[in-house]
């Protein structure tokens, strides 16, 4: 039987048999991606507290660090990469992440723009034709 | 299991494409089952954090995230959550190389810091309906009760899942089902991580920026 | 503190005589089938081979006939609909008070989409993919047999409703104010929302369980474009029910808690916004048609391609507007609101993105066109479906760009032209495709076909009962009748709607033609038996196999060089190319064990439902205790698995065999 190259389980590190994957190396893996995520954890803490930065820009940049804390998780805790053995798996995060985009982003736009409209007036209301 | 090759359309040496290799061994199968199912769990997240974002602001004249919300407590939870990650990390390495003491040590650490953080949350529910603040006062705090409560079911779901595995581990060894099962429960355990980063973010830092 | 919670002897609804008949015709068919199956000292055998069945293929049968089932009583509120709206005209008030004719029109779209469509296509999945594949079962099977027995749960729930309490008032969609506790303080909607959970939490682990086998459990040398189109489609149903079932069971129990712990997601008051129940409804109800349209779509390929002696015209345009489909029903959910109040811009985005996503189906629709064309079609029953759902799907998918333009729909929007055009799109593409697909498949499950005549007579009824019962609709929906009317006063209406019930009752003869269809068949089975596994010269693997396959599908697995590898093989041996069956060496085969963990947690999900429903504390506390027991049981199972002798193999396939096999 010719050798099979199979696909990556989600969660093991890519490329080293599940029994090799016990070593150092992984204690490494592990220990850099707490140190990144401690880090962005407290960057985000200080960013929601300084008066230091503009004030709008101060939920996209906790964002910002939420999506990279993300990023850290799944790359070091996860062991994802862009390797072709780890390509279902990538693609079955890229489809979750289009989803929850979709609902998030869609339900916030729409539920805004209804709130806007559709909100109780106490003035008389406008009943003019909006541009 | 039973594979059958052809000899004619396959040479000798070559690798087979592994979209054509046949079956997955089980470990794979298991395991990406599970990675989907995690999928839809976050997506059904997604559905509450949208319900949390469009009644964000509807408080009802009752309290307002920033009035309850302890930045003490929270940075605590956090810590105590993302320490489990880490150690259930180190718990993974002990059972890639079968070490049993290694294993119960890292369940330990990592069921003792989940128990904290539970505690810690449950602590900060209990104050909050102590001075009014129930899920029933506004729409915002119902959707922040079922949005936070909901990560910390699935918590709790959780650690039930590690002290059955803890049994079942030292009952019947490192079968290939019982390493199935922990390799799931890991995967479990860091998507409850990562829907926590998203929850600190969005509920409670914002929740505090005026 | 009452023992029984809010349940009382007033629950039975002793005084409304239509209800209470149907509870005793109902009753007595079950009791009859009791009788029969304990005449027949049949128990044990249908408790070990099919209650406790993990086989993809039996559970796929199961699906189907709880499908059948909830068929007729779907259609039983259709017809009482119509029958109701026929005489109901002027000042006569029909036979139907309003509280059963509410109920009626709820039962009637929640059974057919939830306990109709979806056991449908998921049964007809579950028994061909796999075998599609090449391979010998799903992923997780005995999670299989748990989604089985949790859609079971719901159905059971649904019709419990029936003898004991009411069901919902508030239409399938059940949107709030109406449905909370303010408004609805009966146990209806209560109902409706734990069959509903508990039948969705087993369509959501269907949904994992066919991604995985689709994506990692295929025969060797099936690569992904050399799958069978159905089984594309049925990968596209799947990511889609893991992507949409996720938020219907989040807004359920945001519904649930505003009901029973009086939170304030969707309340008039303390801030809840109504709006946003009817957003995530339908995020997760567009998507929903798609997970019921797809399938069907893959039927009809299959279909069309051997009945047509032809490989599928445009393999990879089909695989690309599947995926685009897939994608794009995630993108156009709002057009299910246009007039709840947002601005201009926000319609405009939706209605563009409703009538692009016509676009690939209208590929698809070619590609069938162009793939009987120059074929020699041979007009079985399943062709006669498929082209009847060719030529009126176009028009319902017409009707549906219509609406999708925001100006149109503010005109009828909730009339019944808008009942005309679901009804336009959903019967065509998920009826007529199971339908065709129920004939297609059925010898390969049970070894005989189904009579030809009767079948095509049903078509018949179907297609003309179908126009005649909902054409009528669209010329009274632009009259300005708006839908779920229990009586009206625009007597000019009334023709049309007497029209409508005419087709009721010919689409009513449809149904009788199917189980006619059913009982000749198996009276003459000898005579319509497929003796060769492949009655229809097909082109795909599970015509390899024996009619009925055994529990293993495969002795070996097939190994595929190309697309439709069966029909290939085939050719080389008519052209004496190769030989059609080789020697073999039987080699044992582990199939999953049998289990009753599905039955069981079904059994307790009900228990559960049914306490929650009327507020017994303590019974919901045991069912909930039992469900989780079982769970553990399984988990701390020690054998999973049986190994069938090489012997045992052999011998089937010497008993039966079959002309060519891969």
């Amino acid at each position: 039987m010719t050798e099979t190259r199979w696909d990556v389980a989600p969660g093991d590190r890519p490329g080293i048999s599940v029994s090799e994957q016990g070593t150092f190396s992984g204690f490494f893996v592990y220990t850099i991606g707490l140190l990144l995520a401690v880090i962005l954890t407290i960057t985000s803490f200080w960013v929601a507290n300084t008066s230091v930065l503009w004030t709008p820009g101060v939920p996209a940049g906790l964002v910002v660090l939420a999506i990279a804390q993300m990023g850290v998780h799944l790359v070091f805790f996860l062991h994802i990469t862009t390797g072709p053995d780890n390509t279902n798996n990538i693609l079955a995060l890229a489809f979750g992440v289009l989803i929850v985009l979709l609902v998030l982003g869609g339900s916030i736009v729409i539920m805004a723009n209804l709130n806007e409209n559709m909100a109780a007036h106490t003035e008389p209301m406008n009943l003019q034709m909006q541009h | 299991m039973n594979i059958a090759v052809g000899v004619d359309d396959v040479h000798e040496g070559e690798l087979v494409n592994t979209s054509e290799a046949g079956p997955a061994p089980k470990r794979i199968v298991v395991s990406y089952g599970f990675w989907i199912f995690l999928l839809s769990d976050i997506v059904m997240f997604s559905a509450l954090f949208a319900g949390y974002a469009a009644l964000a602001r509807a408080t009802a004249g009752g309290p307002t995230g920033s009035q309850l919300f302890n930045q003490q407590t929270v940075a605590m939870e956090t810590a105590f959550l993302l320490l489990s990650s880490y150690s259930c990390g180190l718990m993974s390495l002990a059972i890639n190389s079968r070490g049993y003491f290694g294993t119960f040590l890292g369940a330990g650490v990592t069921f003792l810091l989940g128990a904290a953080f539970l505690s810690l949350e449950l602590r900060e529910f209990a104050t909050m309906i102590a001075i009014g603040a129930t899920p029933q006062r506004s729409a915002f705090l119902s959707a922040f009760f079922t949005l936070v409560g909901c990560h910390g079911l699935h918590v709790a779901v959780g650690l039930s899942w590690l002290v059955l595995m803890m049994i079942q581990l030292a009952m019947r060894g490192f079968s290939p089902v019982v390493e199935r099962r922990l390799h799931c429960f890991s995967l479990f355990w860091h998507a409850l991580d990562i829907i926590w980063v998203l929850i600190f973010t969005v509920v409670y830092l914002m929740g505090v920026v005026p | 503190m009452n023992l029984l919670g809010k349940l009382s002897w007033s629950a039975i609804p002793v005084h409304q005589p239509i209800i209470m008949g149907t509870v005793a015709c109902i009753g007595v068919i079950i009791l009859a089938a009791l009788a029969w199956v304990t005449a027949k000292g049949s128990w044990l055998y249908l408790w070990r081979e099919w209650l406790t069945s993990v086989d993809h293929k039996r559970i796929g049968v199961m699906y189907l006939v709880l499908a059948m089932l909830m068929l007729v009583r779907g259609f039983a509120d259709g017809i009482m609909m119509r029958t109701q709206q026929a005489v109901a005209a002027g000042g006569a008030q029909g036979y139907l008070p309003p509280e059963h004719f509410d109920q009626i029109f709820s039962a009637h779209g929640t059974i057919m989409i939830f306990f109709v469509a979806m056991p449908l296509v998921i049964g007809l999945m579950n028994f061909a993919v796999p075998m599609q594949l090449g391979v010998r079962d799903v992923a997780f099977p005995t999670m299989n047999s748990i989604s089985l027995w949790l859609t079971a749960s719901g159905v059971l729930l649904t019709n419990v409703s029936l003898a004991i309490g009411e069901f919902a008032k508030t239409g399938w969609v059940a949107y709030p104010p109406l449905s909370e506790l303010q408004f609805s303080p009966g146990v209806g909607v209560d109902y409706y929302l734990w069959s509903l959970q508990i039948a969705g939490i087993g369509t959501l682990l269907s949904g994992v369980n066919f991604v995985t086998t689709i994506l990692k459990l295929r025969a060797p040398g099936m690569g992904y474009m050399r799958m069978p189109v159905f089984c594309w489609t049925a990968l596209a149903t799947n990511l889609l029910i893991v992507a949409a079932f996720p938020v219907l069971t989040a807004l359920f129990a945001m519904l649930l808690l505003d009901r029973y712990l009086g939170f304030h997601f969707f309340t008039v008051n303390a801030g809840g916004n109504a709006m946003m129940y009817v957003n995530l409804f339908w995020i997760w109800g567009h998507p929903e048609v798609y997970i019921l349209a797809l399938p069907a779509f893959g039927i009809f390929s299959e279909v069309s391609a051997t009945f047509s002696g032809k490989p599928l015209f445009g393999y990879r345009s089909m695989v690309g507007a599947t995926m685009a489909i897939c994608v794009l029903s995630y993108t156009v959910w709002l057009h299910h609101f246009f007039t709840m109040g947002a601005s201009a811009s926000v319609n405009a985005f939706f209605g563009i993105t409703s009538m692009l996503i016509a676009v690939p189906t209208g590929v698809k629709i070619f590609n069938w066109l162009f793939t009987m064309y120059g074929g020699r079609v041979r007009f079985t029953v399943p062709v006669l479906w498929t082209v009847g759902f060719m030529v009126t799907f176009v028009f319902g998918g017409l009707t549906g760009v219509l609406l999708a333009l925001p100006a149109v729909d503010w005109q009828v929007h909730n009339s019944v032209f808008l009942v005309a055009h679901f009804h336009h799109v959903i019967i065509p593409s998920v009826l007529f495709g199971c339908m065709a697909g129920y004939n297609y498949w059925f010898p390969k499950a049970f070894g005989f076909k189904l009579d030809e005549r009767w079948g095509a007579a049903s078509f018949w009824c179907w297609f003309i009962g179908f126009h005649l019962a909902f054409m009528p609709l669209y010329v009274v929906g632009l009259m300005g009748m708006t839908r779920r009317l229990q009586h009206y006063d625009v007597l000019s209406w009334q023709p049309w709607l007497l029209a409508a019930e005419a087709g009721a009752v010919v689409i009513l003869a449809g149904i009788v033609c199917q189980i006619v269809q059913l009982v000749v068949s198996i009276r003459a089975r000898e005579q319509l038996r497929d003796t060769t596994g492949d009655p229809w010269n097909g082109r795909t693997l599970e015509w390899s196999t024996a009619s009925p396959p055994p529990a293993w599908n495969f002795a070996m697995l097939p190994h595929v060089g190309e697309i439709d590898a069966f029909w290939a093989k085939k050719q080389r041996v008519h052209a004496r190319q190769e030989r059609s069956v080789q020697r073999r060496e039987y080699e044992p085969i582990e199939v999953p064990k049998n289990s009753p963990t599905g039955f069981v947690t079904a059994f307790f999900a009900v228990l559960t439902g049914f306490a929650l429903i009327w507020h017994i504390w303590w019974m919901a506390g045991v069912g909930l205790l039992g469900a989780a027991v079982t769970l553990l049981c399984f988990m701390f199972r020690v054998e999973d698995e049986v190994e069938i002798p090489a012997e045992q193999v052999a011998l089937f396939d010497q008993s039966h065999p079959v002309e060519i096999s891969l």
